[in-house]
């Protein structure tokens, strides 16, 4: 207890003795924990509007549906759906209601709807939830919550299914199908759900005759994406009057069973063998439960932040070791001494190195707990499941196993970056610990005769840099890191740019700003690094740049050779950052079409090496002003 | 002892024989515990004898030396201030010195820094001939070992000439 | 006519290599105020060697920074070959270190990556010589001081007095007007001091200008000049050549 005590009373009093470093550190691993958390959190979150949307809705546990075949102009098969309603273990059952689809006109635009019949009266599974205004009514036709907030409609405006028009009397929200666009729609490849097209209908001869389309309504015809429509409800009679006719219309069916858990084995035993669940054909109906269901949810709507979060905060988690490893290999040089001390009074080298490894420990717990705050109140901001599911009132909750990994991979960072130093000061014999010759610069005499040859700015450079290689690598591979960000997010945007030029109405702003969040912070650790790396680089060099000015050298060779030493290695981390980006952006999309223009591309690898050298700029200078005697007398010191 | 020690202590007034001892004893701490107590006496009265030195009875007190007044004739005072103008340095005469720069400072003759001053600069001169006779040695050389011997005995002596120089410095500065 | 048979000692202020006039050197203000060097002047003439001796913390190392345009005055001036110095800019100022001046300082501060020559060679490299040039310069250097063997050495590998020797030839490699030295043996034993002071004796005899800051009175007594610093200003002025010879016997007691 002792011991342990001790080593946290020494590694307090190291922590408060340098505060503005143990700040950057938090930060940097705090900036990492927090995106992880958000990653975490929107994957919790998403589930659980929708168990809230069941609740209230009387959510079914199986919804079973079943189309026309209309290659062989066969009606749907009503009776093999209604016999579902005996089978064993169905407590309750809504429907068969009639499917048809349709194409809708709001707002001037035009878009796809599932069009479903309904009764007034309330059904005793899957009754949707009204978020404003009266269920359906003869004319009147209720939306989903999340479709009515893409066509950007509201209770009382008026629209025209396959040239009809409707008031919308209501907007609700269910559990039966994942809210806009995530639903996947009744019918398959060869029996797609019909709409008739072009508009306006022709194939619905009860409608009124209109003009001619406006040629805008022509152009907003092309960006209808047939595979996303919206549900909407009707009564029954108004639902099946859209059907071109009686043969063409689907159907659908709720059951609710005695154990909802048991809702997956239900669909296996009563698909027809060797078919897939999502295929629906004439052959019989096909079944989806709850679960699957919720899975289009999470998996669909909340897909690209999710995904884009996670990344970013694998992302900066690498930088963060980076970051942290950049200020341990700082701060470890002047360590060696107290390690010395530590072991010339008797300590243990597992104790010496317990002590320097709790300190970090400790900046990590903070980090993480910092980390998880920030995460946990900024989630809202970006988890609003949208109209489509009952929104989350207050916070999300964070689940232990997201506390738990948020910890571990703090603790993680922390370890490693500082786990080899540590050992490594801890095995230093005392007594070269004690003589505080940290880590004397190992001799390269190659780079020393290819240096010598180069103008003097790049001669002072390189073998600055060259004392200490690790510190290169850092840099490379913390500007690797933030470039690869920098393509992945460049391709997200192109991604989410085809996405919307193919008519789904996705709205990418929130994806924009989460990217925009991730890419800025990456960029801001990596400008850190850069800056502290050059730092340290000016306060390692500064004897050997004082030496060089007393031989002849000018305050701006010796500060433009600092930077140039920070320079060079970025040029190299952004050039293997494209790659990096590309392969990263490749490996977790489906897409493989989308690709950052070329000049973007290109234009990364100037801009990252100008950013670098201006930041870099003024560290460099420090104290190349000063005259040399001052930093040669106090070397005695 | 040099009898110019004595003299000098008498530089700055008349004093009984006495007091003379006292002060001898005091300028030099425990090496003046080997003080032969008759010696000042003696030298003392070779000195009354060569003339530079005057003496007087107290009154009223018995005839002893160490009641006796004595102070400086005219020729001893010119004595005196040769004296501090010298700079031989026959042997290691640590004392010598020492009490001259006493005598200097207690009577006001001369500033005991100039006659450092001039010691060292003596030295110095002293020690670039040794070191000049040094170097021009074949290595190895008998000679060569002899007069490094000089040139660090030199060194030392202008090692303590400096100290002196800052205890005079600082000495002056007190007061 | 006038002619002066030491040709090495000129009093003429146009011929001398270095000029200060009124140096100061402030650190400080107010209680604090620290007068490092207050007023110095000097004349140094080509050829000569100088040596300013001085209890510690008198300014003397101050002194040889500010005339070796290592810092920058608080007031007063420096000419060098000429030229003032003091209030150049820095791509100037730069320009002297490496072209008319040379400075040996006591820590050595060799570098301690690079091996002996390398380490001379970073001083003709800063002056823009070509790496072939600055190599041939160095090994006529390293001879120059007797370590032609140990060219490859690296400064842990080598004493105290070799490393020194190595930054002599260093301060040498670009041929200065002016060699300055602050301590050269003040880490050095007596052994090592005799080789540095062999070497000053021959750079001396080769008509290099030197300025040696020391505490060494071996150093000191075989300039040509001796100045005596105290409290940042000068108080002594010594010249040592002549004096009173032949009685060097009398010292250890063969006193005639």
């Amino acid at each position: 207890m002792g011991r342990f005590l001790l080593v946290g009373r020494l590694a307090a009093r190291d922590l408060r003795r340098r505060p503005a470093e143990a700040a950057l550190l938090l930060l940097a691993i705090a900036a990492a924990t927090t995106t992880l958390t958000l990653g975490l959190v929107l994957h919790d979150v998403a589930s659980d509007p929708y168990q809230r949307t069941r609740e209230a809705t009387a959510g079914p546990d199986v919804v079973a549906n079943v189309s026309a075949d209309s290659v062989q102009n066969q009606p749907a098969d009503r009776a093999s759906v209604e016999a579902l309603t005996d089978a064993p273990g169905v407590v309750d059952h809504s429907g068969p209601y009639p499917v048809t689809g349709a194409v809708l006109e709001a707002q001037g635009q035009l878009a796809t709807a599932q069009v479903e019949g309904r009764d007034p009266e309330a059904a005793a599974v899957d009754q949707p939830e009204l978020t404003r205004g009266s269920w359906v009514d003869d004319g009147g036709a209720v939306i989903e919550a999340a479709f009515a907030d893409a066509l950007g409609v509201r209770a009382g405006d008026r629209i025209t299914l396959n040239g009809r028009s409707f008031q919308i009397v209501g907007v609700a929200v269910t559990a039966a199908v994942a809210p806009y666009p995530s639903m996947s729609p009744t019918g398959t490849a060869e029996n797609p759900l019909q709409y008739c097209v072009p508009y306006p209908a022709p194939c619905d001869q009860r409608s009124e005759t209109r003009g001619d389309p406006s040629p805008e309504l022509r152009a907003a015809w092309r960006r209808i994406d047939a595979e996303h429509p919206g549900l909407v409800w009707l009564t029954q009679a108004d639902a099946r009057s859209l059907a071109p006719q009686a043969e063409s219309l689907s159907y659908v069916l709720n059951l609710k069973l005695d154990d909802p858990a048991e809702a997956a084995a239900f669909v296996n035993t009563y698909l027809p063998s060797g078919r897939s669940p999502e295929v629906v054909s004439a052959d019989g109906p096909s079944l989806q439960s709850w679960q699957q269901i919720r899975g289009q949810v999470a998996d669909d709507m909340a897909r690209n932040e999710q995904r884009v979060l996670l990344i970013g905060s694998r992302l900066l988690t690498l930088l963060a070791v980076a970051s942290v490893a950049v200020l341990v290999g700082g701060r470890l040089a002047d360590q060696t001494r107290r390690v010395g001390l530590l072991k010339a009074v008797g300590g243990t080298p597992s104790l010496v190195a317990a002590v320097l490894l709790a300190e970090y420990v400790v900046v990590a717990l903070f980090a993480a707990a910092a980390g998880l705050a920030a995460g946990w109140l900024t989630a809202p901001l970006l988890t609003d499941p949208g109209a489509g599911l009952l929104g989350s009132a207050g916070a999300p909750s964070l689940t232990m196993s997201t506390v738990a990994m948020v910890t571990a991979v703090a603790l993680g960072v922390a370890v490693a970056a500082t786990f080899v130093p540590a050992v490594r000061a801890a095995r230093t014999s005392t007594v070269r610990a004690l003589a505080d010759s940290a880590r004397a610069p190992r001799r390269r005499p190659w780079l020393i005769a290819i240096s010598a040859r180069m103008p003097v700015p790049l001669l002072l450079g390189l073998r600055a840099a060259a004392r200490r290689p690790r510190r290169v690598v850092l840099g490379v591979v913390s500007v690797a890191i933030t470039v690869c960000g920098i393509v992945a997010a460049l391709a997200t945007r192109v991604d989410t740019q085809l996405g919307e030029d193919r008519g789904s109405i996705i709205k990418g702003e929130e994806l924009d700003q989460v990217l925009l969040v991730i890419t800025i912070t990456l960029v801001a650790l990596a400008a850190v690094n850069a800056i502290f790396i050059t730092w340290a680089t000016a306060l390692d060099a500064k004897h050997s740049s004082a030496l060089a000015r007393a031989l002849g050298a000018t305050p701006q060779q010796v500060s433009t050779g600092l930077s140039a030493a920070q320079v060079l290695p970025a040029l190299a981390g952004a050039i293997l950052g494209i790659p990096g980006g590309l392969a990263l952006f490749a490996a977790v999309s489906s897409d493989e079409t989308a690709n950052p223009p070329l000049w973007q591309l290109l234009a990364v690898v100037p801009v990252t090496v100008l950013v670098v050298a201006a930041l870099t700029t003024i560290p460099a200078r420090l104290g190349a002003r000063r005259p040399p005697a001052e930093t040669l007398q106090a070397e005695l010191a | 002892m040099q009898q110019e020690v004595v003299l000098a202590m008498l530089a700055k007034e008349p004093s009984h024989g006495y007091e003379l001892r006292a002060r001898l004893r005091q300028a030099l701490g425990p090496l003046g515990e080997a003080l032969n107590p008759g010696h000042v006496y003696v030298t003392l009265t070779r000195l009354e004898k060569a003339g530079l030195v005057t003496s007087e009875r107290a009154e009223g007190l018995a005839d002893r030396q160490d009641r006796k007044m004595y102070a400086l004739t005219p020729d001893g005072q010119q004595r005196v201030a040769e004296w501090l103008a010298e700079v031989r340095w026959p042997k290691p005469d640590l004392a010598e010195f020492h009490l001259k720069l006493v005598a200097a400072a207690a009577a006001g003759l001369a500033d005991p820094l100039s006659i450092v001053d001039a010691q060292r600069r003596e030295l110095l001169r002293r020690l670039r001939d040794a070191q000049r006779a040094a170097l021009a040695e074949p290595e190895g050389s008998d000679a060569a070992l002899l007069l490094e011997g000089i040139v660090l005995r030199l060194q030392a002596d202008l090692r303590w000439l400096e100290a002196c120089e800052q205890n005079w410095t600082g000495r002056r500065r007190r007061s | 006519m006038r002619h002066t048979t030491d040709t090495r000692v000129r009093d003429s202020a146009d011929a001398s290599v270095l000029r200060a006039r009124g140096l100061r050197k402030h650190y400080g203000h107010g209680q604090g105020l620290v007068r490092a060097v207050d007023g110095v002047d000097l004349d140094v003439g080509p050829g000569e060697t100088v040596a300013v001796m001085g209890p510690s913390g008198c300014g003397k190392s101050t002194l040889l920074h500010l005339l070796g345009a290592l810092d920058r005055p608080s007031g007063g001036e420096v000419w060098l070959a000429g030229r003032r110095i003091d209030q150049i800019g820095e791509k100037a100022l730069a320009r002297m270190r490496r072209s008319a001046v040379g400075f040996v300082f006591q820590a050595f501060h060799l570098m301690d990556e690079l091996t002996a020559r390398e380490n001379i060679e970073l001083s003709a490299l800063m002056a823009g010589r070509s790496p072939r040039a600055a190599r041939r310069r160095a090994a006529d250097l390293l001879e120059r001081v007797g370590l032609a063997d140990r060219a490859g050495f690296l400064p842990s590998a080598l004493s105290g007095g070799q490393r020194q020797r190595v930054a002599i030839a260093r301060a040498l490699s670009n041929e200065p007007l002016v060699v300055f030295a602050d301590e050269p043996t003040g880490n050095l034993d007596s052994a090592a001091t005799v080789d540095v002071l062999r070497l000053f004796e021959s750079l001396h005899e080769a008509g290099q200008t030197l300025v040696i800051v020391t505490h060494d009175e071996r150093i000191a007594a075989s300039a040509d000049r001796l100045i005596s610093m105290r409290d940042g200003a000068f108080v002594d002025e010594t010249r040592l050549s002549g004096g009173t010879t032949g009685q060097l016997g009398a010292l250890v007691g063969l006193e005639g």
